[in-house]
């Protein structure tokens, strides 16, 4: 393809001139009706109506046709009509009949009747002779011929369209909004004030053209496009079923950038993806690139056969490339033969058989293989910001540790003189109230020993509820002690203990609050493996399964264990201390004979172990001079003094994180795991699978395409690299349209076709099919060249239309269908991530690496997996990254995210919905937070009157200057904020997570700040 | 002027109703009112006998043989393998694929309960209480024998994950009955040890429906509801201030761009507003007196436990919350069934018991649809060695116990029955899809008329193969 025949590349369009939109007719469209000059056309009129109404039953899929007949073929249907003569026809009266035998669609198939004007269509179309065709997405795309060749070919087929209906494009919308709206389209970022500006101020006429020259260059641009490829790839960083492994396939992500961004052929982006590891001298890259066909979920479940799972995942690859390259809904096609479509059953498993002999066996966690281990070279910045962070946070925690020996001194000057006459740690509970729930009596004596008599039921709880004068409780100490020289009242004369409870209860509430025991250390415990009776800490899962017991140890000896409660324990007056032992093993009979409970407010080694505390050493060593203390005994004395020393714990805790995040980086940086096809060594035998089932093999199938769709190119090789080549042959229909109906739904947000998975019968027909073909035409005579076919869309004036609308069109066009306006939608909520970060200048522009792990509210994987993971946020600046890198959870995607793709299976349609759960998420979600704070104390000191700052967030937010009515709307607002925050520095202080100079004012321009990032405007591709 | 036609499909229409389109029918001033509000215009295809649905969900797969399926005489089996007859070739799973089957008789005491007569195991004593409130179906079954798809099964009506979850197709289809709480919330229970079967999101998920229809977690959790805590700092009057600036300027911006998502927009943040009081006053129990804690036992003091959960599903219903799901993970009972099935009988029976009686006192019980299952049942053989106390079941999709109570099933009923080993339906088998077609009989739905195009094809909840509305146990 040259050049001259396609301007755009040299940046040479015009925008026409501004035509104001004109509204002929205000009449409201119902019609279905061809115009009646226009001859019937079989594929747009006709075809529907069948796929709709018949082709269930009178289709391809001989299992399910009814009364051998065949509707989906010209000559089936020349059976039930005669040529020229609609009311001789079967077919027609069929339709028509009154009779309910008769009548067809039947009414049981809940089908309505055909309307008169689609029995009218059907008439004129035997009358003209019932022209057959093929549906239109399997016809190959021409390109037709424009009215203006020098034209854009965008503009020149949407103005036909136009025109026809009385309309015109509407005039280009302000510049602002333009390189808004091309910023967000190109990188997914809005443009900086000085971009806006350079715009606004370039009177060039290719002043729109450099713009889209230069967001086409930016690194940003392959990540743009690479979340629209992730969403199809189902990309995601864990396996997704049962215990959800995580999986290092990031490095295929960063291929994929790297592919957008070296703008690599789309055609060879694919065979790469397909079939990289097949290509001569295939390269460590283009291995890495056949990632793409793994990233679906897999099942480790227990108990599951592995080969139905491998048979799922083969599945899978084909549905993905149905979806994705075809525009077909394969899926269907799993269980029987297509309805509408004319892909067989058995089409379907010969294009599994391209797939079926993987070298993988169904296994999922880290048995996924075949694998490739690969090391990736853009983990340098990500280490860079995690290996600083702990150099900035090491001196911090070592300062802080020094500062603390200061107060430390006069407090062990006052240990040493208040426990001179020596030192308890524990102290005895004395019960309020001893209960039990399956009858077991207990009664304390003064030492707090409690022993239980009356009935021994095989399984017991025995609960103490207790006042506590103790200023807080750090732990529990649970003694056993021997009665009549056993443990329990069983036979064996052992105890087990399956769980302890500890829970706080308030006079005034009827509700208790569960008190978290964070460990838990014992004298002595039976020897026992995973879910056996033994470890103590089996006591802390409530699992009756496990827990502790002292079998093989003494009998005739008290035993003891020590609990460490998470968050030292505070209680009211008026509150009460629950302390529950479970026994509930399985076999039971062995409930605790005799016990004494105590609790303790000193932090640290004293609630982690059984020995004596340190405070009780200094007692027992009788110094009077603290200076005199044995180095030993003073070393443990400061750790405990740092356990109760908010500032060290807090520098202590950040220093870890920073450390645990550099740990994990570290490991990133080496070799990892990335899952790739490879073929094995004996390939497997592919069957038709009956009814879908992964273990009812029909007949045999070898690897083919279905030939409906394309002939096999010549001389490619069976395998998957020959399938690739099918997919993007230029006999192949199907897939330039697909792809290009892609770009177009991104820059428009919604397709020319809208049904982006569905080019088949029953998907929708292109608004513009000769515009659809000559992009997809010009697409693969471009060299399937990406950044060309974006480039000719956006410099055509229907790109650049203003996105306003009036009422009378909207009701006329309510989906823009006809593209008489500009596209106006929410942008995708990642991309309002990225803007809130951008616009605040938070963002880390850093390409590629471990994915990281923006903020989520805390417990959101706890809860899901009952706390087998932890989500904890990235730290330092590596928390700003672009969202691109989220990690991913399948199980649980990130909150912060509405309306994405699931990743779970391929998705190409964007959702788009308006819910209140949305409006709260960007109100309060952190990030928004954190960049409402920063603008805020940017716009303070700035400095100016409060219009000059208003206008600088407005520039920030919206690329623009705000009127002067909304600024007093702002202004008014501001100062609501103001006066309450004056009044309260309180809530400023906890707004602001801070107390800067000028609280007040910068939480006030905080809630301005978050007011304008809510604006619909802001988040909206205008 | 003539104009060519749009080729506006009314399915593209109806199933982007919350996109694009959703303006257009405001434009077009089809809706009047809140969109929240917005259920199908067909819907119900008939008069309701439920008015919403209150799901307790129990994962994992309840042993009917230890709970309601009482096969006495099993005795005589007891250690013997279970003939070829009965088995017919079922798959097990690869945990016990290669263990002879040998039978482990159920290991609980059963009661006929009140005047139905219903058997109900030992370790559901509260349960036997309101035996005469409940339908029993025992004869469920299933497809799938693994825990996911099984689960996706059940609440999908498909095994692999993509589908609309019940819920999400009951919220989309009949709308909401509240303006200020969302229709279809899910709460899970809270429990110490990690969970072998974690709950995906999916199984509340909206599948191709629109991501509105999504069931909403109501986390025990500062925040019940994501994100719905205003940051510290930030009081009531200035929020209330700051959305009145919002929603002026938005008015604004509409007045320029006519566009009516502008419009939805400026509603929905008032309903977040609205959430923001209404959530906290719903899970607020403090107004609740000890009669109720009492009633619903110990546990329901403890926040996030299932008998909490179970008052809040009473508070939900009382609020008109169309669907509401509970969760209660663990019941996998491979092994130790005297220690660890009784566990999760101790979690859920009083309460269970107790939100019938509850409901039913209220004048709740008629107009909602109480559901109580899990995904499958358990076999037969006792897995691990079958005469210890170590034993257990594995999964077994053939055939399992349901009940519902309330919302036009008939009360004190049994229905369906298995042959003497519980391992296969002997009479009146209902499959998954025929409980789902039966559920949305009572909600006023015909199933089979009741799809969604994506794709290119009408989805349903009941899939394609026919399926059944369970009639005789309708009251």
């Amino acid at each position: 393809m040259q050049a001259a025949a396609i301007p755009a590349r040299q940046g040479a369009y015009m925008v026409p001139p501004m035509i104001r939109l004109q509204i002929v007719s205000a009449l409201t469209l119902i019609a279905c009706l061809p115009l009646a000059a226009e001859p019937v056309n079989f594929s747009r009129d006709v075809l529907p109506l069948l796929s709709d109404n018949c082709l269930s039953c009178h289709g391809q899929d001989e299992s399910h046709r009814k009364a051998d007949l065949r509707l989906d073929t010209r000559e089936g249907v020349l059976t039930q009509i005669k040529l020229g003569k609609p009311d001789a026809s079967e077919l027609i009266a069929r339709i028509v009949s009154d009779d309910e035998d008769e009548l067809m669609p039947p009414p049981k198939s809940h089908k309505p009747r055909l309307k008169t004007e689609q029995v009218a269509m059907l008439k004129r179309w035997i009358s003209e002779g019932a022209v057959w065709g093929k549906h239109w997405s399997f016809e190959l795309p021409v390109k037709a011929k424009l009215s203006d060749a020098k034209a854009n070919p965008v503009d020149d087929l949407v103005t036909k369209r136009l025109s026809k209906n009385g309309l015109a494009l509407a005039p280009r919308t302000a510049k602002h909004t333009l390189i808004r709206r091309a910023s967000f389209d190109l990188i997914g970022l809005p443009p900086t004030p000085e971009e806006v500006a350079a715009f606004e101020n370039d009177a060039s006429p290719d002043a729109f053209a450099k713009v889209v020259r230069r967001l086409l260059e930016s690194p940003h641009f392959g990540e743009r496009m690479a979340m629209w490829w992730l969403d199809a790839a189902r990309y995601s960083d864990t396996d997704g079923f049962q215990s959800d492994a995580e999986r290092t396939n990031w490095p295929w992500r960063d291929w994929v950038v790297s592919a957008f961004n070296s703008n690599m052929r789309f055609d060879q982006f694919t065979i790469e993806q397909f079939a990289g590891d097949l290509l001569p001298n295939a390269t460590p890259e283009q291995k890495l690139a056949t990632c793409f066909h793994r990233n679906h979920m897999t099942n480790g479940e227990g108990g599951r056969d592995p080969e139905e799972s491998r048979v799922d995942y083969v599945i899978d690859r084909v549905n993905t490339i149905g979806t994705t390259w075809l525009g077909l809904t394969l899926g269907c096609t799993q269980c029987h033969t297509h309805k509408f479509d004319p892909i067989s059953h058995a089409d379907y498993y010969s294009l599994t058989a391209f797939f079926n002999s993987i070298d993988e066996d169904g296994k999922a966690g880290s048995a996924a293989k075949p694998y490739m281990s690969y090391k990736s070279n853009l983990t340098a910045p990500a280490l860079a910001d995690a290996q600083r962070l702990v150099d900035e946070r090491t001196p911090l925690e070592a300062a802080s540790r020094k500062t603390a020996e200061k107060p430390f001194e006069p407090w062990l000057a006052a240990r040493v003189k208040e426990n001179r006459g020596g030192f308890k740690a524990w102290h005895t509970l004395m019960a309020n109230k001893l209960e039990t729930n399956e009858g077991t009596k207990l009664a304390q004596n003064s030492d707090a020993i409690v022993t239980a008599s009356g009935p021994n039921p095989k399984q017991d709880e025995y609960r103490l509820i207790t006042t506590v004068k103790l200023p807080r409780v750090t732990g529990l100490k649970l003694e056993v002690l021997p009665l009549n020289g056993v443990l329990s009242r069983g036979a064996s004369g052992e105890f087990i203990l399956t769980d302890i409870k500890v829970q706080v209860r308030s006079k005034d509430s009827a509700q208790v609050r569960d008190i978290l025991v964070r460990g838990a250390v014992a004298d002595v415990q039976a020897e026992s493996k995973t879910r056996q009776y033994g470890d103590v800490k089996g006591t802390l899962d409530d699992d009756p399964r496990n827990g502790w017991t002292t079998k093989g140890h003494p009998k005739d000896n008290p035993h003891v264990a020590v609990f460490e409660i998470a968050e030292p324990l505070v209680l009211s007056a008026n509150e009460e201390l629950m302390v529950e032992l479970r026994h509930r093993s399985t076999d039971g009979d062995a409930n605790i004979a005799s016990f004494r409970l105590s609790v303790t407010d000193q932090a640290g080694e004293t609630v982690r172990s059984v020995k004596a505390s340190p405070m009780e050493d200094l007692a027992d060593a009788k110094v009077t001079d603290a200076t005199k203390l044995d180095a030993k005994l003073r070393a443990r004395l400061f750790d405990q003094f740092l356990e109760d020393h908010a500032p060290y714990r807090e520098a202590k805790a950040s220093l870890d994180r920073a450390k645990k995040q550099l740990a994990e980086i570290k490991k990133a940086s080496g070799n990892v795991n990335v899952m790739v096809l490879a073929e094995r060594k004996e390939p497997r035998d592919t069957f038709v699978l009956v009814r879908g089932v992964w273990d009812k093999h029909g007949d045999k199938v070898k690897q083919d395409v279905p030939a409906a769709i394309a002939p096999w190119p010549e001389s490619a090789s069976r395998d998957r690299l020959g399938l690739a080549k099918w997919i993007v042959s230029k006999d192949n229909p199907l897939t330039a349209r697909v792809i290009v109906n892609h770009f177009w739904q991104m820059l428009f947000g919604a397709g020319l076709v809208r049904t982006p998975e569905d080019f088949g019968l029953q998907g929708e027909r292109p608004t513009h099919p000769e515009l659809l073909d000559w992009l997809a035409v010009e697409f693969m005579e471009s060299g399937w060249d990406v950044k060309h076919l974006l480039t000719l869309i956006m410099s055509s004036a229907t790109y650049q239309q203003d996105s306003a609308t009036k009422p009378e069109l909207l009701a006329r066009d309510p989906e823009n269908r006809l593209l008489a306006r500009g596209p106006r939608f929410r942008l995708p909520s990642w991309m309002l991530r990225d803007a809130a970060l951008r616009t605040a200048g938070l963002i880390n522009p850093a390409l590629g690496g471990p994915p990281v792990r923006p903020y989520q509210p805390a417990g959101v994987w706890e809860e899901m997996f009952m706390g087998r993971f932890t989500y904890e946020p990235s730290e330092g600046v590596l928390q700003h990254r672009r969202t691109l890198y989220a990690f991913w959870r399948r199980a649980i995607a990130p909150t912060f995210l509405f309306d994405s793709a699931q990743r779970r299976v391929c998705e190409v349609r964007n959702a788009r919905t308006n819910t209140p759960l949305q409006a709260l998420t960007l109100l309060n979600d952190q990030t928004f937070m954190e960049a409402s704070r920063t603008l805020a104390s940017q716009v303070v000191k700035q400095g100016g009157d409060s219009t000059t700052r208003l206008q600088w967030l407005s520039k920030r937010v919206l690329s623009r200057d705000a009127t002067t009515q909304e600024l007093s709307v702002l202004q008014r607002e501001l100062d609501r904020a103001l006066k309450h925050y004056r009044e309260r520095p309180d809530d400023a202080a906890k707004y602001l997570q801070s107390s800067p100079a000028n609280a007040a004012e910068v939480a006030a321009y905080t809630v301005v700040a978050s007011l304008m990032l809510n604006l619909d405007e802001a988040i909206t591709h205008e | 002027m003539n104009h060519e036609p749009l080729h506006t499909t009314r399915r593209y229409f109806l199933g982007q109703c919350t996109g694009v389109s959703l303006g257009a029918m405001a434009a077009n001033s089809l809706l009047a009112s809140d969109t929240s509000a917005l259920g199908l215009p067909s819907l119900p295809h008939f008069a309701p006998k439920a008015k919403r649905v209150i799901f307790l969900t129990q994962s994992g797969g309840p042993s009917q043989l230890e709970l309601f399926d009482h096969k006495p005489g099993l005795m005589k089996w007891a250690g013997k393998e279970l003939p070829e007859s009965v088995r017919q070739g079922q798959r097990l799973t690869t945990m016990t694929a290669n263990q002879k089957q040998l039978i482990l008789p159920g290991i609980t005491k059963f009661s006929q309960c009140g005047q139905s007569g219903a058997t109900i195991g030992e370790w559901l004593p509260h349960l036997q209480g309101v035996a005469d409130e409940l339908c029993f179906v025992k004869s469920m079954h299933t497809d799938q024998i693994n825990h996911a798809p099984a689960m996706t099964q059940f609440l999908t009506g498909h095994q692999l994950a993509g589908r609309p979850s019940i819920g999400a197709w009951v919220s989309y289809g009949l709308g909401s009955l509240n303006r200020n709480l969302p229709d279809f919330i899910v709460m899970l229970s809270k429990m110490q040890r990690p969970s072998d079967q974690p709950l995906y999101d999916h199984y509340w998920g909206s599948g191709f429906l629109p991501s509105r229809y999504q069931g909403v977690k109501l986390r025990n959790a500062k925040d019940r509801v994501l994100y719905l805590n205003d940051p510290e700092g930030m009081p009531r009057d200035v929020r209330r201030g700051m959305l009145d600036g919002l929603s002026e300027l938005n008015q604004m911006r509409y007045q320029q761009t006519h566009d009516p998502e502008i419009e939805t927009r400026i509603r929905q943040y008032e309903m977040a507003y609205r959430m923001q009081s209404s959530v906290p006053e719903l899970t607020d129990l403090s107004s609740e007196p000890e009669s109720v804690f009492d009633l619903y036992g110990p546990d329901s003091r403890r926040s996030g436990s299932y008998a909490a959960n179970c008052i809040l599903a009473r508070r939900l219903a009382e609020r008109d919350v169309r669907f509401i799901q509970l969760f209660h993970p663990d019941w996998d009972h491979h092994s130790r069934l005297p220690s660890w099935c009784v566990a999760r009988c101790r979690d859920t029976d009083q309460p269970t018991a107790a939100l019938i009686k509850d409901l039913k006192q209220r004048g709740l019980l008629d107009e909602t649809l109480v559901i109580w299952g899990g995904e499958f049942g358990r076999g037969v053989a006792g897995q691990g060695k079958w005469d210890s106390p170590e034993a257990g079941r594995d999964h077994h999709p053939r055939c399992f116990t349901m009940w519902m109570a309330g919302g036009g099933v008939k009360p004190g009923m049994t229905y369906g029955s298995t042959d003497e080993f519980s391992y296969n339906v002997a009479e009146n088998g209902v499959h998954v899809h025929d409980l789902h077609a039966t559920v949305m009989h009572l909600l006023g739905i015909e199933h089979e008329r009741f799809t969604y195009r994506f794709q290119g094809l009408d989805f349903r909840l009941t899939g394609v193969e026919p399926s059944r509305v369970v009639k005789d146990i309708i009251a």
